[in-house]
């Protein structure tokens, strides 16, 4: 009797663990790319940097259980590859005014919490699924599996922080009331040169027209203003072309081939700049 | 039958007991996690400037067989910026090395669909070393069909583009070979493969190449679809280019096509407001 008894009590335990595992069910955390597992040895997980990232994107912990919180030196899991994208955005760039399109100033203005000239507060929490990218509303910005499951192209450390971007870049435009299109803060598409679902403009400006820490400033013309896709392909190019010499080639390599596959399919009015060279290597 | 009666209480008391306690941890244990700080299971190692200056720089391994291969991948993809001669100058000298050749294609054929990043930094590497066994492979590759069936985002289906963009990386090659069978293939991209990602890249490697001269767009101009056309004039930043070269070839680009120009933005006819928010957190972050 005792044994059917524990039988049946155990049953219940693991349906229960069961029910738990598919409530908190996560991305793929069998693999990390060589990207993210490159740019993870230049720091070799660096505690005094994910005690910091953790409350500069306002990440909550309940958000994020079963995904590394508690393992945060495990790249194979999701919070670990969010901080390896933000410490590539927090540190890896050169930050050249007379090359850059913009600074780490404005590049964590847009991706961190904190509420600024770029947007109100933020913050950073993360979604299964495979439907999206990432998405904003509400204040939260939501990072989905297609960043982490290392068999995406976009699962890598620079195309999370460029969707960092594009996402915070949709709380600049609700800060500041911009209407960017119905389709999910985009013009609905294909239309023009944009190839997909969702499309931007290019609002194309010359190098060193604007000052570190001013991307968020605009004219209310098309001559300064930025939209989601273009800001990230911005990022995406100063990693690719002016990041630190330490930033890895397999990092650097992602990170231009995001760019010009986004700058090639997303923008209404033609293709956005292309990054760098095209020598293969 | 009495203690099959009174079991039943006390197996349901027992699961109570149990799923109780397993929900309850699990909610509070949520609860925990909420606003706590995350941890590691490792100690805290050294700082990435430690981590740094331990790294050998212009040190790469051999690449003179094919078990050279993995390990010379491995340093590639880690390699600094400055150590891309080191790389370039033995995959050059590697050209005509068939084992090491077909060893960077199994690696691409066995990478593609586990791991993108290092299929397109294989993909970069086998470009880089001029090889006729690499040819071959590109002309094939890239006109590879696409996925027709996918993961679907925002209209995308991201298999497609996946494949689109290792495909662009094999026109990379195709272009940086410059024979006259290797450019026949990336003209017939150019004019017939079915993706935007791949004929673009086509066209801007095929430039670039060239030095986007005005000899090089006219050559691919009998080629590129109509709706390309804008392809053969956008604009490029090179590495370390600076205001005074770039922001010229903007204007120009503006002037030659208007249609670029975009609109100017709207705003939306009622404010949002937005919700209530916590505070967040501004401090700098720690010092390299």
């Amino acid at each position: 009797m005792r044994t059917v008894r524990t039988s049946f009590a155990l049953a219940i335990v693991f349906a229960a663990i069961g029910l738990s595992v598919k409530a908190h069910a996560v991305c793929d955390q069998s693999a990390a790319s060589q990207a993210d597992r490159d740019l993870w040895n230049t720091h070799g997980c660096w505690q005094d940097y994910f005690l910091w990232q953790y409350r500069a994107y306002d990440l909550r912990g309940g958000d994020w259980s079963g995904r590394g919180w508690n393992d945060a030196c495990n790249v194979l899991l999701e919070y670990p590859k969010h901080w390896n994208g933000s410490f590539l955005l927090t540190y890896g760039l050169l930050d050249n005014n007379d090359q850059s399109f913009h600074g780490t100033a404005d590049y964590r203005a847009t991706a961190e919490a904190a509420s600024s000239n770029f947007h109100e507060s933020i913050h950073d929490s993360i979604g299964d699924g495979t439907a999206l990218f990432g998405s904003y509303g509400g204040g939260a910005v939501t990072t989905y599996c297609p960043l982490y499951t290392s068999t995406w192209q976009n699962s890598n450390p620079a195309s999370r922080g460029g969707d960092f971007q594009h996402e915070g870049w949709h709380a600049w435009l609700e800060k500041y009331n911009w209407n960017n299109g119905s389709a999910g803060g985009h013009r609905p598409g294909p239309t023009g040169a944009c190839t997909v679902g969702g499309c931007d403009y290019f609002y194309f400006h010359g190098i060193s027209k604007y000052l570190f820490g001013d991307m968020w400033q605009n004219d209310g013309t098309a001559n300064r203003f930025h939209s989601p896709n273009q800001v990230q392909v911005e990022f995406l190019c100063d990693v690719a072309d002016q990041s630190q010499s330490w930033v890895p080639s397999s990092v650097r390599t992602a990170a231009k081939t995001d760019a010009d596959t986004r700058a090639a399919q997303r923008f209404i009015n033609g293709p956005g700049y292309s990054c760098g060279s095209a020598r293969p290597w | 039958m009495n203690a099959t009666r009174l079991a039943v209480p006390s197996k349901c008391s027992t699961a109570a007991l149990a799923f109780a306690l397993l929900v309850g941890c699990s909610s509070q244990q949520a609860r925990k996690a909420e606003g706590e700080r995350p941890a590691a299971k490792e100690p805290s190692g050294s700082s990435p400037s430690q981590v740094l200056r331990g790294y050998k720089l212009h040190a790469p391994p051999p690449l003179s067989s094919a078990g050279d291969v993995p390990r010379f991948i491995d340093w590639a993809g880690a390699s600094h910026r400055d150590e891309q001669e080191d790389g370039r100058k033995l995959l050059a000298a590697a050209s005509a090395n068939r084992a090491v050749a077909e060893s960077f294609i199994k690696e691409i054929e066995s990478s593609q669909r586990v791991d993108h990043s290092r299929a397109l930094l294989v993909l970069a590497l086998l470009g880089e070393m001029k090889s006729p066994v690499a040819e071959a492979y590109f002309r094939e590759f890239a006109m590879r069909p696409l996925p027709e069936r996918g993961t679907v985002i925002e209209g995308e289906i991201i298999e497609q583009t996946r494949q689109a963009e290792l495909e662009g990386k094999a026109a990379d090659g195709l272009a940086f070979l410059d024979t006259e069978s290797s450019n026949r293939a990336l003209m017939e991209i150019i004019a017939r493969h079915p993706s935007k990602i791949v004929r673009a890249e086509a066209i801007n490697a095929y430039l670039w190449n060239h030095g986007d001269g005005e000899e090089a767009k006219k050559a691919l101009s009998r080629f590129v679809q109509k709706d390309d056309a804008i392809l053969l004039d956008r604009v490029r930043r090179l590495t370390g280019e600076t205001a005074e070269t770039f922001n010229p070839k903007l204007d120009a680009f503006l002037r030659t096509h208007p249609e670029a120009v975009p609109p100017p933005p709207e705003k939306l006819p009622t404010a949002r407001k937005p919700g209530e928010r916590r505070p967040a957190y501004d401090a700098k972050p720690p010092a390299l």
